[in-house]
């Protein structure tokens, strides 16, 4: 019994950071979320009276522009993540080459473990109005300061992460089917393309939704990237949130949406990964 | 990786050509043709669009150029690094994340190994609630935990901010090293520690000559993640900084926003050999596959 008590000491040191600096942190934001907001006041009214006038106001069609930003790009970003990491996955999965495997998969770990202000960087030096790229631009006639455009290098942006994680863990699935299944499907007569349309993709569905909801979580996050490359015209839910801290000091309405923002996340993993397992059931 | 998928079309092709008449085949073939093609294609688009903007970054670095002028530079200098080592904004930020960075990853090391212990000492269904909770900081949005965090310390007058910076970068980085230290601790055998046991080792003598050795390459996977994150992060610091104590990140990311040029570009360069220093330790202590099949979902 001692020894068991002594066990559970160890755990005492985590457990007192994670509710110190985590839990009790996302409670004063929720009891904030419930406070009116005073102009000219940092914070809310202590002691007055609980409203939901925080959440009402997020109804209005400005903050739902908001929200379908984030999510638009979070998806798109998602969904050609997949499309571009699932061929790449399945060549260094399948390579007999066991240091060509070894060097794509150092090199993806390496652009993963990149600062993301380094790739936000690099990103805005290539494609920004004052980039390298910024003349060859003008000869096509793209305009570098048109919102379409800014949409197009935020995107760039989230690819730059979620492609290399999509195609870790897509290596990962594929590494774990068996290839003789496909080579059975075309030694019956399936063309390549149609091989991997009906066995490699079904079978390695676990990992598509798993790489698929590792890219939304991330892309709905988002913060730096929208920050820096959406030049202050294009914002996420995470830079809205910042504004109402740093700009107006209305806190009660960021913590609203910072409420409803992470209640939309953990629903999201919760279903995604309910997918995942029906699709494994299947 | 293309000649296994080539070799396969053939070898279908010569075995189903004895069953089947050629005509259909033919059309088949162009179709798996055209896969190589896009499968080709695709690869060739992703490596250009993922490695090119860091090929820039790193060649403007050395630009002879005062300005930001078309790629690729057309005289090389180091002038963009000397006014690096100048600047005292820059380097105050590094001393800071530095500073904090190594507090950090010596604390959620030590903090980390301790909780994966007592966590791989519980039953398997307590186990998983009790890691999925501890994980949660990685999945949970930024801006909220440093939002929260900047309003709980509000509560405490004249904290100082490297205080706060500390407490903050903290909770993101001990997922990493329970999770590493866990999977350290995985990797051991039952059959050592019974051996030892029955050998006549106490419970002491196996934890300090078996599981503590065995686990080291995991928690300092762990720490390597967590110094690697703690350096980073912009998120949660930019809450919970002043204008006196600031990290590399933030200093970086006013610059960026205030006055972009190339000093950014050669503070890069500096960050990448910073990554890829870190990579190679990783490489060493655990295998790269080994830990990323663990680590992978690194959201910021």
């Amino acid at each position: 019994m001692r020894a068991a008590r002594s066990k559970l000491l160890l755990l005492l040191p985590a457990a007192a950071v994670f509710v110190l600096f985590l839990v009790f942190p996302i409670l004063i934001v929720l009891n904030e979320s419930f406070h009116t907001f005073e102009p000219g006041r940092i914070g809310s009214v202590e002691g007055g009276p609980l409203t939901l006038a925080n959440y009402a106001e997020l109804f209005q069609p400005v903050y739902g522009q908001y929200f379908a930003q984030t999510y638009v790009l979070a998806i798109c970003s998602s969904a050609v993540s997949i499309v571009f990491a699932l061929p790449i996955a399945y060549c260094i999965a399948r390579t007999e080459f066991a240091w060509m495997q070894k060097a794509a998969i150092s090199a993806i770990v390496g652009l993963m473990f990149l600062s993301s202000l380094v790739r936000v960087y690099a990103l805005e030096l290539t494609f920004g109005s004052a980039g390298v790229l910024a003349p060859l631009m003008s000869i096509i006639d793209i305009d570098t300061n048109s919102r379409m455009y800014i949409n197009f290098v935020i995107l760039a942006g989230l690819l730059q992460y979620s492609i290399p994680m999509s195609i870790l863990i897509l290596i990962g699935a594929i590494k774990n089917l068996n290839p003789r299944l496909t080579e059975a499907a075309m030694s019956l007569g399936a063309s390549a393309l149609a091989a991997h349309l009906t066995v490699t993709i079904p079978l390695s569905m676990r990992g598509i939704v798993s790489a698929f909801l590792v890219s939304m979580t991330l892309g709905v996050s988002a913060f730096v990237i929208p920050l820096i490359l959406g030049r202050g015209r294009i914002l996420f839910i995470s830079n809205l949130i910042y504004s109402r801290f740093s700009e107006v000091a209305n806190y009660p309405s960021g913590a609203a949406i910072s409420i409803v923002m992470m209640v939309l996340a953990l629903l999201l993993i919760l279903v995604m990964s309910r997918l995942a397992t029906t699709l494994e059931r299947a | 990786m293309l000649s296994t998928k080539e070799r396969l079309n053939a070898d279908v092709t010569f075995r189903t050509k004895a069953l089947v008449s050629a005509k259909p085949m033919l059309s088949k073939r162009r179709i798996d043709t055209l896969l190589a093609i896009a499968v080709t294609a695709i690869v060739a688009v992703t490596a250009l669009f993922l490695l090119f903007p860091v090929v820039v970054t790193v060649l403007m670095a050395f630009d002879g150029r005062d300005y930001i002028g078309p790629f690729p530079p057309t005289e090389l200098s180091t002038q963009w690094f000397g006014r690096l080592f100048e600047d005292a904004y820059i380097w105050e930020g590094f001393k800071t994340s530095l500073l904090l960075a190594i507090a950090t990853t010596a604390a959620a090391a030590g903090i980390g190994a301790l909780a994966a212990l007592a966590i791989s000492w519980m039953s398997p269904r307590l186990r998983d609630v009790v890691t999925t909770m501890f994980l949660s900081p990685l999945v949970l949005p930024g801006v909220i935990i440093g939002f929260g965090l900047l309003m709980f310390f509000a509560a405490f007058h004249q904290l100082p901010a490297f205080l706060k910076l500390f407490a903050g970068h903290l909770i993101i980085t001990l997922p990493f090293t329970i999770r590493m230290t866990l999977v350290g601790l995985a990797g051991i055998s039952q059959t050592l520690r019974e051996a030892a046991l029955s050998l006549g080792a106490n419970e002491r003598q196996v934890f300090f000559t078996i599981t503590l050795p065995l686990t080291k390459n995991g928690i300092a996977a762990g720490a390597i993640f967590a110094f690697a994150t703690s350096m980073d992060d912009v998120t949660i610091s930019l809450f919970l900084s002043d204008f006196q104590t600031y990290t590399l990140p933030l200093a970086l990311t006013t610059l960026i926003k205030s006055n972009f040029d190339l000093t950014i570009a050669a503070a890069a360069v500096a960050m990448i050999s910073l990554t890829l220093v870190l990579l190679i330790v990783l490489d060493r202590v655990l295998g790269l596959e080994r830990a990323m099949g663990h680590g992978a979902n690194r959201i910021r």
